[in-house]
């Protein structure tokens, strides 16, 4: 009860954090737009071609975005956290009794409504350009985003504490997004590669979440990419809330 | 039959050791540290930086495990109930701890809220806070934009909110105004006489003299001196003699070294144009010293018996002076084998 008690006070501390600050509120849904103004037209010319599944592009290419906006919505806590370590904020709430996972739950909770709300934007607008919508997989597929942003969230705020540098978390996080991406098949599929590529792709939990969202998003439900999508996707999310506990636990300037 | 009972202890640390690893060294920032301080006392912990105050106080508020050593804070176990420490005992720490994104009021209500206050019973000890601390002004406002000194009162009001029976404050005054800093003292006062320990580190000399009730010197690690500023400054010191020459030699520090090697002085140290002596026998030094200053064509302008400080104390157990302690040792004060076997 206290546990759930303080893990609304935390949640609702950072999400009111947010909306002072409305420049994150517009670039988490101005990001998305773009890729969809821009990247689309693009794709279009491709769509249809070897490799490429069939079917509206859009289908295709949505189940991408929406795992990017996932990945960039839980990637940003560590910055607020080695913030929060300079200024002593989390020094301060270390030494009351509040738990430490509900601390990290606070951020975790925000960055997944952060994921959430601009992701309903998207997929609205992306209807209007010509996206089929199939309704329930389209919910089980924001709940498994919802968990990779909580596996990055954690993650970010663990690497904010123990890097405790804006500086090394910017080159840690930068130099990881990359491969992740690339190698998770997001924007252009893995199949369409060499086979080293698509070993290298099965060596990344991405990847598996990645091939869930799409086939959710086309509507089918029960297969089994989509049950081990949420079987990696969970266990990561349950190790980074773990490692960012520790971190919680130990951090210090 | 009455009898005299040893007064409650609020603190109490045994042989607390801390190590850290920089750049694959070991370095021990606190040494086998032992302190007790009793109820309802200002407790001032004064050293340079670098000494381990921070570290200490780290360790007494749950903040760092220990690498040895026992430490009970408000009657609970540091290392073993950290949660009880917790509920019981406040801090303010060097980087204040306010959350600039947020209100003062949403800083003082989420704190509330954290101890086990009810929406309604958070709203009302806010407003007490606020009243008590004056920060009506502003406590809509969010913290970012608050001045040195208004934050500073606001992270004071959090450490205390929850009425603490231990209130931790490390190097509370560090970059305040002359003003706030004369605020935080009084307020500082105020909680002890309402009953509140108070442990507060300082590299202050003046601040640790003024606003401590009992004292104890850190240095490398461990305590070297404790008792109350009065105590200290008497056990140590002895009579410290100022003398003002009319003109200052070339060669300080020979003429440092010099001095300290006459008899009866035990420390000399020379400081702002004028030369300060910790001596055991006032008397015959002046007489000693006032030779050697005329052998060395040395005109003296003025000379006076001096109240000693805590530096002298420092001074006295280290061989340094508190105010460059942060510089290399040695030059700045020399210190005689002699001299310490008489001041034992």
């Amino acid at each position: 009860m206290t546990f759930a008690l303080q893990s609304e006070l935390f949640f609702r501390r950072k999400l009111l954090e947010t909306l002072r600050q409305p420049v994150w509120v517009i670039t988490g849904l101005s990001t998305p737009l773009l890729y969809l103004a821009l990247f689309e037209p693009l794709l279009r010319s491709v769509a249809g071609g070897s490799g490429l599944p069939a079917g509206h592009v859009l289908d295709v290419f949505v189940p991408g975005i929406l795992t990017l906006m996932a990945f960039g919505a839980g990637m940003g806590a560590g910055w607020v956290v080695i913030w929060e370590l300079d200024s002593g904020v989390i020094e301060r709430l270390r030494v009351t009794p509040a738990s430490r996972l509900a601390l990290l739950l606070g951020t975790v909770l925000r960055d997944m409504a952060m994921f959430v709300l601009p992701g309903v934007v998207v997929i609205g607008i992306a209807i209007g350009f010509g996206f089929s919508a199939h309704w329930a997989g389209l919910a089980l597929m924001f709940v498994l985003l919802a968990f990779f942003t909580a596996a990055c969230s954690a993650t970010s705020s663990a690497l904010g504490i123990s890097l405790k540098q804006i500086g090394s978390l910017a080159a840690v996080v930068t130099g990881v997004q990359l491969p992740l991406t690339l190698l998770s098949g997001i924007l252009l599929p893995l199949s369409l590669g060499p086979e080293w590529l698509r070993v290298l792709g099965h060596l990344n939990p991405m990847y598996y979440t990645v091939q869930a969202a799409r086939d959710l998003g086309a509507g089918t439900i029960t297969t089994t990419t989509v049950a081990i999508g949420f079987l990696v996707t969970g266990t990561a999310a349950a190790l980074a809330l773990w490692w960012g506990t520790r971190s919680y636990h130990r951090a210090m300037t | 039959m009455s009898v005299t009972q040893p007064p409650p202890v609020a603190i109490q640390a045994h042989g607390l050791r801390k190590s850290f690893r920089i750049k694959d060294q070991a370095v021990e920032a606190v040494s086998g540290l032992d302190l007790t301080v009793t109820e309802g006392q200002i407790f001032g912990f004064l050293g340079p930086n670098g000494a381990g105050k921070t570290t200490t106080l780290r360790i007494l508020t749950t903040l760092l495990p220990a690498d040895a050593g026992e430490a009970f804070v408000a009657g609970a176990d540091v290392m073993r109930s950290p949660q009880q420490v917790r509920r019981r005992i406040g801090y303010v720490g060097q980087l204040g701890g306010a959350d600039g994104s947020a209100t003062g009021l949403e800083n003082l209500l989420l704190q509330a809220r954290l101890y086990g206050l009810t929406a309604t019973a958070a709203a009302s000890r806010a407003k007490e806070l606020i009243e008590l601390f004056d920060l009506g002004a502003f406590a809509g406002r969010v913290v970012r934009t608050y001045s040195g000194g208004q934050r500073r009162r606001l992270e004071v009001a959090l450490g205390i909110l929850h009425n603490p029976q231990v209130l931790f404050l490390d190097e509370p005054t560090t970059g305040l105004d002359p003003q706030n800093r004369a605020n935080l003292w009084n307020q500082v006062r105020q909680l002890r006489d309402s009953g509140t320990t108070v442990f507060l580190t300082t590299h202050y000399l003046d601040e640790a003299d003024q606003l401590s009730d009992q004292l104890a010197i850190i240095d490398h690690g461990h305590v070297i001196a404790e008792g109350t500023p009065a105590q200290l400054k008497q056990r140590y010191s002895g009579d410290t003699i100022v003398i003002t020459p009319a003109e200052l030699p070339g060669s300080l520090l020979s003429l440092e070294q010099d001095l300290a090697t006459a008899p009866f002085i035990r420390t000399a140290q020379i400081q702002d144009g004028s030369i300060r002596l910790s001596v055991t026998d006032a008397t015959r030094s002046m007489a000693a010293v006032f030779s050697m200053l005329a052998d060395k064509g040395i005109a003296v302008r003025a000379a006076s018996l001096a109240q000693p400080s805590l530096d002298d104390v420092f001074l006295h157990e280290t061989g340094r002076s508190l105010r460059d302690a942060g510089e290399p040792v040695g030059g700045a004060a020399a210190k005689k084998q002699a001299g310490e076997q008489v001041a034992a």
